[in-house]
Order: structure tokens, then C-alpha cells, then sequence
């Protein structure tokens, strides 16, 4: 794959944690890869398995799931319940022979700037090796 | 829309005809490809062998590339056509101008989709073609290469064969639809294999033949005498297939019995064209009931059935569109436990049609029978002596 | 070893005229049954409470046209039964009423549940073969030598759970050699030996997992491996999910018999996952072709994530795809590792709660920090 490859990434960020810590990262002129789309929502426990599953058939080439660290919760346990779920989509992926890269749970506090810039730099770049999803070229799903 | 029948569209005496030298199909796809190119259209609607398998599905194709896994008449109908089209031009108007080739029954589903508001036609061509029928489904996935094998001899013959699915044998419009119903129609049948006839069936449709270069010069008579023999011997097929159906349900129970394997999976309702609501009446909770109600309909009859109202599905269902029904043989295909769904609904419905003197998809223009009515007609229904001898004016 | 009955009769003779007596004396006022149509190999669950009517029934006949489990759900769905009920029922259909009940979609009380170690059914298709008697005969040869019969369903000829669970009475059935001469009926619980008292048999002290069955489960556990691998879907992913699934005509018929699929309204059936114009157009510009209708494999893939971790592999679904596609295999598989990981066994207990909607504090901790 060429260096000018550019992936895209759909991230899902819950609003009270990872939201806050990528607004951070903005604020403070941290450099964020271009791939990275984000998407608010509420809770990470609004992340439905099905949003995922549709970003990455319709196409995209990493899928971020993104909210605050177990215990801080700003509905207490919305993301014990994410949890849960990634790692419902991850085995699904493993035992399907799906590309599991493609999918992907960080937790990032509203203070974490540096780790929200660091996440998405390294995910960016390990999709960048794994080149183009290829759903996105796949016209009999 | 007015209830009285449209004036019968006469087939036109000109057209194009085109040598198939090459193969019909390999003709009707250059076709297609020589439309896309001069931007005539910017998709096409049309079958498609999934790569690297036996399976057939629809594609929306843009990309002159994916004309190689295209068939225009492939053994087998997997989605209803009409189906395919509704799926994704339902939601409003189009942005691009798409052609679909589809089978007779599947315009005429698209058609009383139209009606429905299931299908949006403002943008789209409609395309049919002369249709030998289609094998069973579940023959061709068992074996895909015999029953591609036996299709083929049947299209270069164009004669009935027993292979064919049963509903395909008896079909009335296997051909150039007498209406408003298609833009263009390409008739396979006249110098079989030899050449293939364009008949413009729309303004629409003369319009695209005279964009192609083809124009309207030749006559088409040899197609259409060789259509009107294979429609005499089907009309023949027709009666005694309802002869003996009528024969076989006319017994004690005869047609419930033949839906006594029923699993009410709703495969059936699923994969027809006319059933187009999102939430089934028969899937929704409005027929559930409690414990004791059920015990008490058990002790009744010393039995209860479950599932439940597996008949009141089938009449049911047979209620909310069998005057749509275009005998597409969709809903026996799809069958799990092989009863011949198809052909019980389309005798029904040859029947019920007849009674609203109502030809489902022929044209856009006649109004859905149940959307419509006159004061004076079914009269017999109510007071059967005096119906005759009642004027209109004094029935008021 | 356990509590056992030997009724001195054909198997299904000896049931049968158990249960008749049952509902004879009116002891429970139904059973919930197997029960033939007519002459032609048709038949379906019947909910009987006249013993004349009862005739016709088959209790252990072969078939499976619904899972039971989604039946009974479906009589109990608006409350419990008010009257004492026995239901016949296969292993997997007693799992997917408990997986049901956890759902709120029925009720266990009230009924008396007879299972049997189950040699599996045969497919729907055989129904309407010719020789369905001989069959079915060969068939129970099979059982009897607790072999994996060719006709039954893929799902169950790999299927190791065949001894019951939360059944209270089970009868023998799967590499008993005289299942001809002697029916023999295991209480599994004090409601089962309450009501087995009906039966003119002698209680006797058996032992239910013979070697027989021990082999059998060996035999389908091997055969598991070997079908899993046939439907590869390891080494190439994506492209092999296509290829398996192309055929699907979007009947949805393997989740409206799904005894776990229960909703209403499916989201796949729904509005939010149609095309709209400015969506087909962006996605046509982008593939240059679009399969319609679209979004194949979005159903299923999703579907497997609203319930592969209950799947409890009746097998149902492949036996009704009218395009031959396993789909049971392919959800057999992902659902015997997803209830691997969240350490699950569908259908055992109506008490444990569903995975996805429970969690615990500690689990998983490694996940979400790197």
C-alpha cells in the first residue's frame, strides 16, 4: 500500500469521557489524524454491535469504540455493558475469519488529550499497514 | 383513475430487429452496454452470477466491468424483480436514470408497486423481455449444472417441458405486456435465436430505440405470430390446469389439506412482491391470547394446532393481495416443506381477477380494484332477481 | 444411577398409553404433542385434551416443523398455564423455551416436561419423499445402535447436548437395543416420580449416560469439528461469508423460525436500514455496483450478534433456507464460542441471566486500556 493511502476510521465517542478528551486533544493543538471521523453519542453503551457492524460493511476501514474507563461511568455502567459487546463483535470477527484490526475498544478520560491523540495516531497507522477494508470494494454483501 | 378499462394498447407493427448471431444474450447485454456508454442511462437493473458460485442475485450495475457476471434470463428467479426494484426505490425519486430488465410477471409486480407507492418509476426504464419461465428453485440448488443444462435446451427450443416450475407452464404473460406497463420490450421468440425483435411499448421506449441508431423501421410479424402461437398453447395448458386443481380442492377439506405441512415460517409472504408492509398483520401480537383462551379452543375441538392460525394466515394473506397476484411462483419457490403455494393462489386469483375484471400489472393507469368502485355494480350480490331490472337513475 | 420405570411396552406405545391415562383420569388436562395431519407425513404440534383425539398422536416421531419451544412460548406468552400441562419435548426445544422464558416470552409453570435422549430429526424435505416410512424405520435402527443417522439434520448430527436438561421425565431412547419390547421412563424430578405413578410399570434403577450415549456424543463431537470445517470460513474471511451466504433471497425465514429471534418487528424488516435516494447514489458512485436488495450479509451478521450467544442449535433455520445455505452450522459455530467466552450454556438454567445483559465489574480488564 502506498504512504498516501489514507484510511477511514469511523470512532464512536461517548459525550461525557472520550468526547471531552478529544475536544481536549483540539484544544490543545494536538495533531489528530485526518482518518479519524467521530461520532458522538451519549453513552458508549449506545454503541449498538449493529453500528459497528454497518460502518464496517458499508465500508470503513477501522471501527473505534470509544468511552470513559470502567467505573466512571456517567450512567455508572453503560460501559461494562460496551464491553461486553466489543467483545461479543471481537470473538464473532475471530471465529468468522473477519480482519479483527478492523474493530477496536479504548477507553479515554475527558483529561486523557495525550491518550486520545496517541490512540488514534496508532490505530491510523496499524490500518494503514493493514491497507483498505475490503468491503468497501465488495458489491455482492 | 377511472374504474372502465383502458382502450387495449395494440402492438405495434414496427420495431427493430437485430441479428443474435452472436447469442441472445451476449446481443441484449451489448445492448445495455452501448446505453450506459452513450449515457443514455447510469445504472442498470439486471441478474447476476455472484462470482465464484452457482448463486444468483440482482445488481445495480454502473461499472461496464460487472456486465461479465450479468445474465438477462437466468434458470432461475431468485428475488422477485419487482422486489429487488422496490427495495431500494421506494424512499422517493432517484437521482439516476436506471434501466431495468426484468421478466413480464416481474414488471407487472413493479407495476401494482407503483400503484402501492413501492416503487417509485419516475426515473426508470422498465425492460422486458420474452420469458421461457423459470426452474424450481430448489432444483437448481441441488444441482445448479443439470438444471442450467435443461433451462438452456429449453430456450433454444421455446417448448413447454414438465422441468419448468409448474405456474411457469401456464403463464398468460410470458410476453410483450398489452399496456402501459413496460417502456420496451425485447421479443427473444420469431427466428429463434437467429435474431432478437425491439418493440417500443412507451414513447419512452421509441425515444430509446431512436437514441441507440435502431429506430423503427422493421416489421415485427414474424415475432409476433410465433408469440401468438406459444399463448394459444398455453391458454389450452390453463384450463386444464385449473380444471384439475379445481378437481383436487373441491373434496372434503381438499384445500386445507394441502397446506397441512405448514411450518409458518412466512417464507411465502416474504418473498412476494405484493406483500410489501413492514409489519405483517399475522407477525403482530393483535392475534395473541392468553392460556385459558387456547385451552378453551382445544377443548372445543378436542385439538389445537400450533402454531396458530396457520390457515387464517394463508386466507388471509391470499385476502390482502390476491388480486395483485401476478403468479410469479415466488412464494412456492421459497417453500420449505414444498407445498404448491403458487399454484393454489394463482387459481384463486385467476378467478378473483376475472370477477373485477382486473388484470394486475398491465398498465399504470387502472385503478387497484379495492380502491375503486361504481354505485351500480355487484348488485347481484345483494338483491339477485332484481339486479338487471334496476337503471342506475332508479336505483336512487 | 436414577429413578427409573419400566413399562413392559413399545417406547412410544408405553409413553403414549402413559400419557392417555393421564388425561384420562384428568390428571393434567392436556398434552402438548406431536400429532399427524393426515395420511401423508405432515404433522405439528397439537395442544390435546381429548383423549380421542389423542389417538393420533405421535409422540416420538422424528420431525421437528416448529421448535416446540417457540410453541409454548407462544401459548404462554400473556401469562402461565392455569392447568396441569405435559409437553413433549426434544432437549433443544426444552433450551429454547428456558432461553425464552429468561426473555419473558412464556412460562414454566404447570407443565410436566418429557423429553428423550434424542437421535435427532430428519429433515423437512423427507416429508414428502416416497418412502418416508422406510425412513423413519432405518432411523430408528440407528437410534437403537446409537448411530448418526444421514437424514437427519446437519445441526444434529453434531449435536452433543441430546441428553435433556430440566426435563422430568426423559425417555431412553438412543442406543437402547430393545426399545421395541420395554419402554423405560427416568424421573428426573420428585414432579416427574408424582406423576410417573400413573404408569403401570415397575420402578427400577438405571443408568441414563450408558456407554452407548458416551459414543454417540464422541461420534458428534467429531462430526462437529469436520462440518465446522467444511463450512470454512477461517482463512479467507469476508470473501468466504459472501460466498456462503450468496444465495439468500432475504426471506428472513431462519430468523422467523428461530425460537431465540422473538421480537415483533425485526430491525432487518424494518425501515432503518432501506435505501434512500442520496445513500444508493454515494454508495453506487463508490462500488461502480450494488447488490439488491442489499445489506445480505448485514442481516446476518447482525442477527448472530442479537443471538448466537443463545443459539442453542435446533437447526431450525437451515432446515427452512429455501437455498440450502447452513446458516445453522455458521451460527452453531459462532455461538459455541461466544458462550465459550462469556462462560454461557443456553437453555440450562431460567434463572441465569442472558449475557448481553449483565456483566461483571472484573471481567475483561485487560481490554480497553492499551
Amino acid at each position: 500500500m502506498n504512504s498516501k493511502y489514507k484510511p477511514n476510521i469511523i470512532a464512536f465517542l461517548c459525550n461525557w469521557c472520550s468526547y471531552t478528551g478529544a475536544d481536549l486533544a483540539g484544544t490543545a493543538r494536538m495533531k489528530i489524524p485526518s482518518s479519524i471521523k467521530t461520532i458522538r453519542v451519549m453513552c458508549s453503551g449506545r454503541i449498538d454491535a449493529l453500528f459497528v457492524l454497518k460502518a464496517f460493511l458499508k465500508g470503513a476501514d477501522g471501527v473505534m469504540m470509544m468511552g470513559c474507563h470502567p467505573g466512571d461511568c456517567h450512567y455508572q455502567k453503560g460501559n461494562y455493558n460496551t464491553r461486553r459487546r466489543y467483545v461479543l463483535l471481537d470473538n464473532l470477527f475471530k471465529t468468522l475469519g473477519l480482519e479483527k484490526k478492523r474493530i477496536g475498544l479504548w477507553w479515554v478520560s475527558a483529561s486523557e488529550a495525550n491518550r486520545y491523540a496517541k490512540v488514534t495516531n496508532e490505530y491510523t497507522e496499524e490500518i494503514k499497514k493493514l491497507g483498505p477494508n475490503p468491503t468497501s470494494e465488495e458489491i455482492f454483501l | 383513475m377511472s374504474h372502465q378499462k383502458k382502450e387495449e394498447t395494440i402492438i405495434p407493427e414496427k420495431g427493430t430487429v437485430l441479428s443474435a448471431e452472436k447469442g441472445t444474450k451476449r446481443v441484449i447485454l451489448d445492448i445495455l452496454k452501448k446505453a450506459l456508454a452513450e449515457n443514455l442511462f447510469d445504472a442498470v437493473l439486471i441478474p447476476a452470477q455472484v462470482p465464484e458460485t452457482e448463486a444468483y442475485s440482482w445488481i445495480l450495475l454502473q461499472d461496464e466491468s460487472l456486465f461479465e457476471w450479468a445474465d438477462p434470463l437466468p434458470p432461475v428467479m431468485t428475488v422477485q424483480g419487482g422486489r429487488a426494484l422496490s427495495s431500494f426505490s421506494k424512499n422517493g425519486e432517484l437521482e439516476q436514470n436506471i434501466a431495468a430488465l426484468l421478466r413480464p410477471c416481474e414488471i407487472r409486480a413493479a407495476i401494482e408497486l407503483f400503484k402501492l407507492k413501492q416503487v417509485n418509476l419516475k426515473n426508470i426504464t422498465l425492460i422486458s423481455l420474452d420469458c421461457p419461465g423459470a426452474m424450481p428453485l430448489s432444483n437448481y440448488m441441488s444441482d445448479p449444472q443439470k438444471t442450467k443444462k435443461d433451462f438452456q435446451h429449453i430456450l433454444e427450443k421455446w417448448e413447454n417441458s414438465e422441468s419448468l416450475r409448474p405456474v411457469c407452464q401456464v403463464c398468460q404473460h410470458f410476453s410483450f405486456i398489452d399496456g402501459t406497463a413496460a417502456d420496451l420490450h425485447i421479443g427473444l421468440l420469431g427466428d429463434k435465436n437467429k435474431n432478437i425483435t425491439l418493440i417500443p411499448s412507451s414513447p419512452k421506449g421509441k425515444k430509446l430505440l431512436d437514441q441507440l441508431e435502431f429506430g423503427t423501421k422493421d416489421s415485427v410479424e414474424k415475432w409476433k405470430t410465433e408469440k401468438q402461437q406459444l399463448a394459444n398453447e398455453k391458454i389450452k395448458r390453463i384450463d386444464a390446469f385449473n380444471r384439475e386443481w379445481k378437481k383436487k380442492i373441491n373434496q372434503a377439506n381438499g384445500f386445507f389439506n394441502e397446506f397441512n405441512p405448514c411450518i409458518n415460517c412466512h417464507n411465502c409472504m416474504n418473498v412476494c412482491p405484493m406483500c410489501y408492509c413492514q409489519q405483517c398483520y399475522f407477525d403482530s401480537q393483535a392475534i395473541n391470547f392468553k392460556p385459558e383462551a387456547y385451552m378453551q379452543k382445544a377443548e372445543q375441538k378436542g385439538a389445537l394446532r400450533f402454531p396458530l392460525n396457520t390457515m387464517l394466515f394463508h386466507i388471509g394473506r391470499m385476502s390482502h393481495m390476491v388480486l395483485s397476484c401476478v403468479s410469479c411462483g415466488a412464494c412456492e419457490d421459497a417453500c420449505p416443506v414444498s407445498i404448491p403455494v403458487s399454484q393454489l393462489f394463482s387459481m384463486v386469483s385467476d378467478q378473483t381477477q376475472k370477477e373485477f375484471k382486473y388484470t394486475p400489472g398491465m398498465n399504470r393507469e387502472d385503478a387497484l380494484p379495492l380502491q375503486d368502485f361504481t354505485e351500480q355494480e355487484f348488485c347481484e350480490v345483494e338483491v339477485p332477481d332484481e339486479c338487471h331490472e334496476k337503471a342506475p337513475e332508479e336505483a336512487k | 444411577m436414577a429413578k427409573a420405570v419400566k413399562i413392559k411396552k413399545k417406547t412410544e406405545e408405553g409413553l403414549h398409553d402413559f400419557l392417555k391415562s393421564l388425561l384420562d383420569k384428568e390428571i393434567i388436562k392436556g398434552v402438548f404433542i406431536l400429532k399427524k395431519m393426515d395420511k401423508t407425513g405432515a404433522v405439528s404440534y397439537s395442544l390435546i385434551t381429548d383423549p380421542e383425539e389423542f389417538k393420533k398422536a405421535v409422540p416420538l416421531y422424528p420431525y421437528m416443523p416448529v421448535n416446540a419451544g417457540k410453541a409454548l412460548a407462544n401459548f404462554t406468552l400473556l401469562g402461565k398455564a392455569e392447568q396441569p400441562i405435559a409437553a413433549i419435548l426434544r432437549p433443544c426445544e426444552i433450551r429454547a423455551f428456558v432461553e425464552l422464558v429468561k426473555r419473558t416470552q412464556g412460562d414454566f409453570e404447570n407443565f410436566l416436561i418429557i423429553s428423550l435422549t434424542c437421535g435427532g430429526v430428519l429433515t423437512l424435505k423427507t416429508i414428502s419423499e416416497p418412502d418416508q416410512d422406510k425412513l423413519i424405520s432405518q432411523y430408528w435402527e440407528s437410534v437403537k445402535k446409537a448411530e448418526v443417522f444421514e437424514h437427519t439434520r446437519e445441526a444434529c448430527q453434531f449435536c452433543e447436548h441430546f441428553l435433556p436438561l430440566n426435563a422430568d421425565i426423559t425417555v431412553a431412547a438412543v442406543g437402547k437395543k430393545d426399545l421395541d419390547e420395554e419402554c423405560l421412563l427416568f424421573l428426573n424430578t420428585p414432579k416427574g416420580e408424582k406423576f410417573a405413578q400413573e404408569a403401570s410399570g415397575s420402578s427400577v434403577s438405571e443408568e441414563i449416560e450408558t456407554e452407548k450415549v458416551q459414543q454417540l456424543k464422541k461420534k458428534r463431537e467429531e462430526l462437529k469439528e469436520k462440518y465446522v470445517q467444511q463450512t470454512e470460513t477461517g482463512e479467507t474471511g469476508m470473501k468466504s461469508l459472501v460466498n456462503v451466504f450468496a444465495p439468500c433471497l432475504g426471506c428472513h425465514g431462519c430468523s422467523h423460525v428461530c425460537p431465540i429471534c422473538y421480537c415483533t418487528l425485526c430491525e432487518f424488516d424494518s425501515k432503518t436500514l432501506q435505501y434512500n435516494a442520496d445513500g444508493l447514489s454515494s454508495d453506487l458512485k463508490r462500488k461502480g455496483g450494488l447488490k439488491v436488495p442489499s445489506g445480505n450479509l448485514l442481516f446476518h451478521l447482525g442477527r448472530m450478534t442479537h443471538m448466537a450467544v443463545s443459539c442453542i442449535s435446533c437447526g431450525m433455520c437451515s432446515d427452512v433456507c429455501p437455498v440450502n445455505i447452513p446458516v445453522a452450522t455458521v451460527f452453531s459455530k459462532a455461538g459455541k464460542s461466544l458462550q465459550k467466552v462469556f462462560d454461557y450454556f443456553p437453555g440450562k438454567d431460567a434463572e441465569e441471566p442472558v449475557p448481553g445483559g449483565t456483566y461483571k465489574e472484573e471481567e475483561f480488564a485487560e481490554i480497553g486500556e492499551q
